[in-house]
């Protein structure tokens, strides 16, 4: 790994970028190894195929999506199968970045003003290292909200085998979780693509460049350059 | 009865039925007085026969019900429950099956489209054809009334024999009744039939006799005359069922809410990039003395 063999074509921060992330390689720094990708994308594509087979069930406006998969009895079946693969791979991703996303008390702020005052361009990105406030509590609560999808969702798919209010309590719980993370969500994909170009690259090739790095994370870059210990 | 046509007044998961409303149809109703009933299990037996329901095995639980509790396979069931009244014993015999409720939960909660209709008759059916097996209908039922059957994967109850009541005959449970405890007519004349009788059974010892139409759900498709009309619960009967809060919260408030809220955030994100453009355009310039040493 340390000895990367130079050719025409060669990708080396791609290639660095298979097993090693918060490296500096040329002009660029990897921000997620392969692992750290290929994670997220499982929760993104199990919970996409949970999109498209319950909004169906949600309501008959978007009946239309369950064409895609043979039909609303096909739907609610493959639902409840594509949500416990969405809740493992939400498990691992959990595991995967727990150490990375401890919140200090100053970034427990961005639960509230300091959202605000970032989405105004206002906030003062000085601080902030690898991840901000908002991707941790991003990181929380939609893990919080699988684990309250993951639980109601148990009880929905077999209701005959839970008392009356658990099944009144499941049918509360699927449906706010399953709001709060949708809302949370529109925010996070527009943050990660249109919002701030360059950041999709992360979750793709793996790598940002250093001024992306600079404007988004500067304590990140000041670190991985050498200039903060 | 006459001739009934099966136009739709609502359907489940739909905005609205197919009722035209060109010809107005009477409720109609079952009546139950549990105060005649001899617990012969004919209506039972008359409802497998005539829906071509598999008998259901049984065991041996200690008392002459047929099952413990309603089944996908078993729409009709007398329940069988032993009282002490006044130092006496009373054997309390009821009819369990669905009440066909003019506000029925369970229509509400399905999310399928059609797969439960309420006819122009107030005749409460599941249509197999687009029930998914979800179960969300028993938990709508303040009645716990549909059961889930492993075997088709789709809910299944008591449909009032709608395929006889709409080419003019009764349901088959009340043609099969001996005592004449059951019958079979308008929603109105039943009630007329059923306070007649209450007015009877208060005259003649039960003071407390009552008629169950419980006004929570609108009032039911099935009227039962009770001989301890204080407890409703003595028989099965919730004293005051409603469709569950949760059910109706679910669909009226959290649903439109959601949905909403999902197009305002989609809504929000485009408008915040109109405004703001993206995050981060600008460059930031060379790097400071500070951030050059690496």
């Amino acid at each position: 790994m340390s000895k990367v063999v130079r050719q025409i074509g060669f990708d080396e921060g791609a290639y660095i970028a298979r097993e090693k992330e918060d490296v500096v390689v040329g002009n660029e720094i990897v921000r997620h190894r392969l692992s750290s990708r290929v994670i997220h994308w499982s929760v993104a594509v199990t919970f996409f195929a949970c999109l498209v087979t319950g909004l169906p069930v949600w309501t008959p406006v978007f009946g239309w999506m369950a064409t895609l998969v043979g039909g609303l009895s096909v739907a609610r079946v493959v639902h409840a199968w594509f949500g416990l693969a969405f809740a493992l791979a939400s498990l691992v991703m959990a595991v995967h970045w727990w150490s990375e996303m401890e919140m200090t008390k100053e970034e427990r702020g961005w639960i509230g003003p300091k959202l605000v005052e970032y989405l105004n361009d206002a906030a003062n990105h000085d601080r902030i290292g690898k991840y901000n406030g908002g991707q941790k509590v991003y990181f929380h609560t939609s893990g919080l909200g699988a684990l309250g999808l993951l639980v109601s969702g148990i009880v929905m798919w077999w209701p005959m085998s839970f008392p009356q209010w658990a099944r009144e309590t499941a049918l509360i719980l699927h449906n706010v979780s399953f709001i709060l993370f949708a809302v949370s969500l529109v925010f996070h994909i527009y943050l990660a693509t249109v919002a701030e170009p360059g950041t999709f690259n992360s979750m793709t090739r793996g790598t940002v460049s250093k001024a992306w790095a600079r404007i988004h994370h500067p304590k990140w870059y000041r670190e991985l350059m050498g200039l903060e210990k | 009865m006459s001739v009934q046509n099966l136009e739709i007044r609502r359907s489940s998961a739909s905005l609205w039925g197919g009722a035209t409303g060109m010809r107005s149809l009477p409720d109609v109703s079952k009546y139950v007085d549990t105060s005649t009933c001899i617990g012969c299990k004919a209506c039972e037996v008359a409802c497998q026969e005539w829906n071509d329901l598999a008998p259901v095995e049984t065991h041996q639980v200690g008392t002459y019900q047929t099952l413990p509790t309603l089944d996908a396979g078993f729409w009709n069931l007398i329940r069988f429950d032993e009282r002490e009244v006044d130092g006496g014993l009373k054997w309390l015999m009821r009819k369990d099956q669905c009440m066909h409720c003019a506000e029925p939960g369970c229509l509400e909660a399905c999310p399928a489209p059609g797969a439960i209709v309420q006819y122009a008759n107030g005749i409460v059916d599941v249509n197999p054809d687009n029930c998914i097996g979800c179960g969300y209908c028993e938990t709508g039922c303040p009645f716990d009334v549909p059961r889930f059957s492993a075997k088709t994967g789709k809910m299944a109850k008591c449909t009032l024999c709608v395929d006889r009541v709409s080419v003019g005959l009764e349901p088959a449970c009340i043609k099969a009744c001996p005592t004449g405890c059951l019958h079979f007519g308008t929603k109105e004349d039943m009630v007329a039939l059923g306070n007649a009788r209450v007015a009877q059974l208060k005259a003649s010892g039960f003071p407390q006799a009552a008629l169950y139409d419980p006004k929570g759900v609108g009032g039911t498709g099935v009227v039962t005359v009770l001989g301890f009309g204080d407890h409703p619960e003595w028989y099965g009967l919730a004293a005051s069922p409603r469709v569950p809060l949760s059910v109706k919260f679910w669909k009226k408030w959290l649903r439109p809410i959601g949905f909403l809220a999902i197009l305002g955030a989609i809504v929000g994100a485009f408008g915040h990039h109109l405004y703001h453009g993206n995050k981060g355009f600008i460059d930031p310039g060379p790097p400071g003395p500070d951030e050059t040493k690496g």
